[in-house]
């Protein structure tokens, strides 16, 4: 589930998923409909991601930001991920994914304005029941 | 949430709880209003600027207030290194030095705009907006291909900021004096910038950027001030044009780079944050040391952009047609409204963090070009893209009241999602025509996020502004093309 979030500054959004891996796929495909009015859905482009932090918060943080260095820098269009999230014996977690992209096209996919960045203020990673939920803002 | 008005436009929270200092705020009624509208959470973000380690008093905000990622838009704070003060990347803010450059024609608005806006089709006038639209890039992607930088090039731009692009034959020796700090923050080291900033930063110098960036063509539609009109010489129907811009993804990493460091070493340094991305570190403390030196780089890289885009615009102008007699645009001056300086104030070095506010320095600081001395440094506050923008002067009430600084805008009252709602059945295009200002942009997504309704009253900033004696107004400005990512 993905529900935008009408921030007056900047964009956000919250999202839920069934696992922790699922939860970072619709973190995706919400920055994707933010970045783009009508995203690629099909790419046969590959690229993987690897990173880690000392939580999962954190970690979504990076993960939002090298998916904007994918899209703005290589002009990736993150299309599918498949990704793995461990905790590390230290508390600490590490995200392994393979991606399919499509390039980047500006005029095809409705481009709405780049991002700076994925930020702290607001951000929430929890487990409610058997879900999980997240909330997002970006610096526009 | 305590509030006190002290008098006229000048309020006070005292310090309570975690606080450190007393916060200042300046606002009209109206702007209180707003304030009070949204729970005073702008407010709450100084209050929580207030608690960190080394912080002078006041915490201050500036008429133009509104919410940010730790430090608010519109906040200023001046930290003491003597006195365990901390320096915080969320007090600069992700786009590390973005500020407005104010350029001044020798040409009339009839000279550009004969038809005062009556003829949209007016050939002259959109030459000039398509040749400006060609020559400046606005979105991410749309790098320069016309100008290559390669890393060690980058380098030499971050330490030299502006200077190193006029080295380069992209301006004037001329055109440094009338920059803050001559275009160049000192001490930058390119080292502690990380690689992914150069990646990201590499191909975008001379790019506007999107969002709330622009270049607009103006003209002086009302005086204020006769003195420092004629200190900046400016005149009455005078031809402009504003550029707002900054270091683009080069600083938005430094930023996002530095908030996740400091946040790693905030208990090391045992400074309690109220917010996350308030994170700090200690002005003296490797980590505090090494953001400063990275902050001063993407500065340098945000004054350098403004001036490669100064550049092109004065080839812009000429490929239109307009050809000066003497020099195509004078820098009027340059100023950033996101970093964090060392200064003097009260006979204490200081590092002041300015988050969407200005310097304003006023009559007789011996950092002004000289013929803007005796009436203070100009302030360039910009409005949305169908209002007027504002040319004010630094006072001596900064100076005693606010380190110094001033408002930097009006800032976005409706999100974007709302903005594009409200848009819907609308051809703004048509109505900024209407008002006689053309506008090019990337696509009408952009055009109906940046309406004007969603934004604050420009005006209304200003009025506060002068009215607490934080800035004088000198003139008034009003857009005929505007040029959006």
């Amino acid at each position: 589930m993905i529900r935008m979030l009408d921030h007056t500054a900047d964009v956000g959004f919250e999202i839920r998923a069934s696992s922790v891996e699922a939860l970072f796929d619709v973190a995706r495909l919400a920055l994707l409909m933010t970045v783009f009015e009508e995203p690629p859905e099909e790419g046969k482009d590959e690229d993987s991601v690897r990173l880690s932090a000392p939580d999962l918060e954190t970690l979504l943080v990076r993960w939002i930001n090298e998916l904007v260095f994918l899209i703005q820098g290589d002009r990736f269009v993150p299309v599918r991920a498949d990704a793995r999230i461990q905790e590390t014996d230290e508390g600490s977690f590490s995200l392994e994914a393979r991606l399919a992209g499509a390039p980047l096209e500006f005029d095809v996919y409705g481009w709405q304005g780049e991002i700076k960045s994925a930020t702290f203020h607001g951000l929430d990673v929890t487990k409610e029941g058997e879900d999980w939920r997240a909330q997002v803002i970006l610096d526009v | 949430m305590n509030i006190e008005h002290i008098f006229g436009f000048k309020y006070r929270i005292p310090k309570e709880g975690k606080m450190r200092v007393d916060a200042t705020f300046y606002a009209s009624e109206s702007i209180l209003e707003d304030l009070k509208s949204e729970d005073y959470a702008s407010l709450q973000q100084i209050c929580n600027v207030a608690t960190l380690p080394g912080v002078v008093e006041p915490a201050l905000t500036m008429p133009d207030i509104h919410w940010g990622y730790g430090f608010p838009i519109g906040g200023v704070a001046a930290f003491d290194p003597e006195e365990e003060g901390v320096v915080s990347p969320g007090g600069v803010g992700f786009d590390i030095n973005c500020g407005v450059r104010l350029l001044v024609a020798e040409l009339s608005r009839e000279e550009v705009d004969p038809y005062e806006g009556r003829m949209v089709q007016d050939p002259r006038k959109n030459r000039l907006a398509d040749a400006l639209y060609e020559s400046v890039p606005s979105g991410v992607g749309k790098g320069r291909k016309d100008v290559g930088f390669g890393r060690k090039d980058l380098q030499g731009v971050l330490v030299d900021g502006a200077g190193a692009l006029v080295e380069r034959g992209y301006g004037e020796p001329e055109d440094l004096e009338n920059i803050e700090s001559n275009g160049r923050l000192p001490g930058a080291d390119p080292e502690e910038v990380s690689d992914r900033a150069y990646e990201r930063g590499v191909s975008q110098l001379g790019t506007l950027g999107s969002g709330n960036h622009f270049l607009e063509v103006q003209y002086i539609d009302e005086i204020y001030d006769e003195e420092a009109t004629r200190a900046y010489g400016l005149s009455l129907g005078q031809v402009t044009v504003l550029i707002h811009s900054g270091s683009r993804g080069l600083g938005h990493q430094v930023c996002q780079d530095y908030v996740e460091r400091c946040m790693e070493v905030a208990q090391k340094y045992d400074i309690e944050l109220e917010d996350r991305q308030l994170a700090a570190a200690p002005i003296k403390s490797h980590e505090g040391g090494a953001y400063l030196k990275a902050m001063y780089a993407a500065a340098n890289f945000a004054f350098a952009n403004r001036q490669l885009i100064t550049h092109f615009t004065r080839q812009a102008f000429a490929s239109a047609g307009f050809r000066s007699k003497e020099h195509p645009l004078r820098v009027l001056y340059d100023l950033a409204h996101n970093n964090a300086k060392f200064e003097e104030h009260d006979g204490h070095e200081v590092l002041v963090h300015r988050k969407g506010a200005t310097r304003a320095f006023g009559p007789g600081n011996k950092e002004l070009p000289e013929r803007y001395r005796p009436v203070g440094q100009p302030v360039l506050v910009p409005g949305d893209m169908g209002r007027y923008s504002f040319v004010l002067a630094g006072t001596e009430g900064a100076m005693s009241e606010t380190f110094g600084s001033s408002a930097h805008g009006a800032g976005r009252k409706m999100g974007r999602r709302r903005a594009k709602k409200a848009a819907k059945g609308r051809n703004l295009r048509r109505e900024l025509e209407d008002k006689g200002i053309l506008i090019r942009a990337a696509s009408k997504a952009t055009i109906d996020e940046e309406m004007s309704e969603a934004y604050k009253d420009a005006t209304e900033v200003v009025e506060a502004t002068n009215g607490a004696g934080i800035g004088k107004k000198v003139a008034r400005l009003r857009p005929l093309i505007v040029v959006k990512g």
